[in-house]
């Protein structure tokens, strides 16, 4: 077995078990916040793309398509680098990451908040407006409590995308899991041992948020 | 807007850097056309696992939830870095790459498979094994040819993940297209102009294989229409 002439050394992670939950922690909330401000972009932007006022719809729907298009990878270096350079703003490294998520991110919720708002009855909308609700009630009333509960399983599904995707933020020096695996890995050189570490921690969150995901939509689901 | 004034673009780097983006552009296909390739054949096997009773239906299920959990970045650094000490061999960054790409997306593609299998009318089968067809017969000439054409378009979307990911093999040195970019940007200082062209590089390619399956879409669906 070629197995066995390796003998995996399990202390390096185990004896820094809270230095890795704290990087977990890291991914969590800043995958978490890019998601919160790609959700309120997405309902803006899909309202505007709703609107059927070509004005707005086009380049809605343009900034979808180069959301969607560009990998989060060249979103991240663009940002960090890019956008810093031009504007002679020095983001920081947390900063230029939860911008890049909201950027991709946008592009997906915009497409999930379209689908469900289209998906709302256009008599509800002229029935809301009849009785006297103006444009803004109807909405915050009627329209989006009901397009909620359609957008939830694939917003849940775009948050597990996007907190993958933050997984990358080592990438521009943000510490968490990984930046703490590749420090490992570089001074003790144990690979194996921390890179497993980060990959089981992720599985393991991977597959808790997929349960919530599948509780709140159970919930939230019409008896028919 | 006066910050913008302080700012003056240089895009004719770009220009002088076109044979640079042309060899990454075509180490970047490669990596896409062979992961695309291995994760359609190995995606059915999990997908026909995964559907199979009793502890293959179980490991092929391990294999999705598994496979399609870890990020393309986290696979590398296992694959290349971890795995590759213990089993002592030496990948290549583009090997790697294929590999990480091919293990993510084929749990992806299994459960695009398996949705369209699934969503083939029992009755065929059925009908098929009244016939005198076996199982294999029946799968091959009449449950998978309806099956693919349900799973096409979405799988051909899933192409432009795989794209979109094989960015990240620039990290582990693979000259890629990033990498080529990464690369030029340390050599002229110019990450906007760099950063946005490598963005429109990628960006074409992805509604390119878009388009194609908006296309294909139509033209497999029309004789139901």
């Amino acid at each position: 077995m070629i197995f066995l002439d390796y003998v995996p050394d399990w202390s390096v992670v185990t004896d820094r078990w809270r230095q890795f939950a704290e990087g977990a922690w890291v991914d969590v909330w800043v995958a978490a916040l890019g998601f919160g401000l790609a959700c309120a972009v997405g309902l803006a932007n899909a309202i505007l793309r709703t609107s059927g006022v070509s004005v707005f719809s086009v380049p809605s729907f343009l900034y979808v398509q180069v959301m969607r298009g560009v990998p989060l990878y060249v979103m991240i270096l663009w940002v960090y680098f890019g956008i810093a350079n031009v504007l002679g703003i020095n983001f920081t490294s947390f900063q230029a990451m939860i911008i890049a998520l909201t950027l991709t991110g946008s592009g997906y919720t915009t497409e999930i908040f379209r689908a469900g708002l289209g998906a709302i009855d256009r008599g509800q909308m002229e029935a809301a407006r009849s009785i006297g609700l103006s444009r803004a009630r109807t909405y915050a009333h009627v329209i989006l409590p009901q397009a909620f509960r359609i957008v939830v399983p694939p917003l849940g599904n775009t948050f597990i995308g996007l907190f993958k995707g933050a997984t990358l933020m080592s990438v521009i020096a943000v510490p968490d899991m990984v930046f703490l695996a590749n420090e490992l890995n570089v001074t003790l050189f144990t690979p194996f041992e921390v890179f497993t570490a980060v990959a089981v921690i992720l599985v393991v969150l991977v597959f808790v948020f997929s349960i919530l995901v599948y509780v709140l939509e159970r919930r939230l689901r019409i008896a028919t | 807007m006066t910050m913008f004034l302080t700012y003056s673009f240089d895009w004719s780097v770009i220009w002088k850097s076109v044979p640079f983006f042309e060899r990454g552009i075509a180490i970047t296909l490669r990596i896409t056309v062979l992961s695309i390739i291995f994760s359609l054949v190995l995606g059915l096997v999990v997908a026909l696992a995964r559907m199979a009773p009793g502890p293959i239906g179980l490991i092929g299920f391990a294999y999705v939830q598994v496979f399609r959990a870890l990020s393309l970045y986290v696979y590398i650094l296992f694959l290349y870095f971890g795995l590759a000490l213990v089993l002592g061999i030496d990948l290549d960054p583009v090997t790697a790459g294929i590999v990480a790409l091919t293990l993510l997306n084929s749990a992806y593609m299994a459960e695009i498979y398996r949705a369209a299998i699934q969503a083939i009318d029992p009755g065929q089968r059925e009908a098929a094994r009244s016939l005198g067809l076996g199982t294999v017969g029946t799968f091959v000439t009449v449950v998978f040819p309806q099956a693919w054409r349900i799973a096409l378009p979405s799988l051909v979307n899933q192409f432009t993940d795989i794209i979109k990911d094989s960015a990240v093999v620039a990290l582990i040195g693979a000259s890629d297209l990033m990498h080529q970019t990464i690369e030029r940007v340390s050599f002229y200082q110019r990450p906007f102009e760099f950063y946005t062209a490598v963005a429109v590089i990628y960006l074409v390619m992805v509604v390119i294989v878009a388009q194609l399956a908006t296309r294909l879409e139509k033209r497999l669906q029309r004789h139901l229409a």
